[in-house]
């Protein structure tokens, strides 16, 4: 899941900052329960669950990501 | 040593003095919490302790080192000789928790849960768990409670031979500030409770199997979230709340594969349940009176499965 979203186009990820939690550790386990997340591996967008269990395709995951971001700076 | 700012445990073996063994942290330079564990003078090694509680390491080998009582050394020497030993990196950090391994493979364990210093009541489920033919009791802890017993729980414990781990009340009452509950226990039994393993490893057939009381090892100083066990303690205690929120269960599933560990017991939430989840059976033991009178668990391999049968002795709680 991690590879799938580092392997994002340049601008793509020039509008994201992306944080990897390991579900191994007690931190990533707090973050896991905090986003109430159920089943690996998962992605959150802006602190929201988005895709669990699911790879999403890079076009899929590129539009909801453009998505959020026009959404947040409209109007600005 | 290296320079470190995080606070390290040490457990230097001695040699020639009463004490095996001297516990002790390191934090910067800084000596904490020294105990000279399982024998010797206990008020004098209290007040060493308290007298070298947050000096630097340099001001107290000075104080320490040429002393001697027996054998040509003593308790503060042999202190010294393990400060020095921690200080050049001659003695590695001590694990944030200690793991016991049960040398020989079982098929049918017997398990107790929390006896809550409650002697009477292990001294009739020790006569009932053997008369059910088993080749191990495993106590989890807590082995104490608030309880005028604990002293003689204690000692059946170590007559009898039980494996025991320690609970989170028994490492509290272990430790070495007093407070009101230990009134009740001396040195000799602060020491046992101290030196119980955290957890216990085994072997059911073909399976490995864990036995840990609950979450209070996470909080030990040094507690490493990739140390032998780790992953079937955090995933137990802190992804599935003790595999009371199910909605998890898949998440469990997927990290599963990385356990070193295939039978997981704990015993924290005093409640009895059996979950198997791929090819890992999770056991959590109830206390040993409880409302249904006495209990144990009967834990035996049975082809390549694990059954778990909780037995009501019938008799009522409270021994």
């Amino acid at each position: 899941m991690a590879k799938a979203v580092k392997a994002l186009p340049e601008d793509i990820q020039k509008i994201v900052d992306v944080y990897e939690w390991d579900m191994r550790t007690r931190e990533g386990i707090q973050r896991f329960r905090e986003l109430k997340a159920k089943s690996l591996p998962s992605i959150a967008l802006d602190g929201d669950l988005v895709y669990e269990s699911l790879i999403p395709m890079q076009e899929e995951l590129c539009d909801e990501i453009l998505r959020r971001y026009e959404e947040k700076n409209r109007g600005v | 040593m290296e320079s470190n700012s995080q606070k390290q445990r040490f457990v230097y073996h001695t040699e020639g003095v009463c004490p095996p063994e001297i516990h002790f942290h390191i934090q910067k330079e800084y000596v904490q919490k020294v105990r000279f564990v399982g024998g010797g003078c206990p008020g004098n090694a209290q007040l060493v302790s308290r007298f070298l509680e947050g000096k630097h390491l340099n001001e107290v080998l000075k104080l320490l080192k040429g002393i001697a009582c027996r054998n040509d050394t003593s308790c503060p020497d042999q202190l010294a000789k393990a400060l020095v030993a921690a200080k050049d990196g001659n003695l590695d950090p001590a694990p944030s928790f200690q793991v016991y391994t049960d040398p020989s493979p079982k098929n049918r364990i017997g398990l107790i849960g929390d006896l809550g210093g409650n002697s009477g009541v292990l001294e009739i489920l020790i006569q009932t768990i053997r008369e059910g033919g088993v080749d191990g009791i495993y106590c989890l802890g807590n082995l104490t409670g608030v309880s005028i017993n604990n002293k003689d729980l204690i000692r059946l414990v170590r007559k009898e031979g039980l494996t025991a781990i320690q609970g989170e009340r028994d490492w509290r009452f272990a430790q070495k500030e007093p407070d009101g509950d230990l009134t009740l226990l001396g040195q000799k039994e602060k020491d046992y409770l101290f030196r119980l393993p955290h957890v216990l490893s085994f072997q059911m057939g073909e399976k490995g199997g864990i036995a840990f009381f609950g979450e209070y090892i996470q909080r030990l100083p040094g507690f490493s979230d990739f140390d032998p066990f780790a992953l079937e303690i955090n995933m137990v205690c802190g992804l599935t709340q003790f595999m009371q929120d199910e909605t998890v269960f898949p998440a469990l599933e997927a990290m599963i594969s990385q356990f070193k560990a295939r039978i997981i017991l704990f015993s924290q939430i005093r409640k009895w349940g059996h979950w198997q989840i791929g090819e890992t059976d999770f056991i959590s033991l109830g206390p040993a009176s409880g409302d249904k009178g006495l209990c144990w668990g009967l834990l035996e391999e049975s082809g390549k499965k694990i059954n778990l049968k909780i037995i009501n002795t019938g008799l009522p709680a409270g021994g």
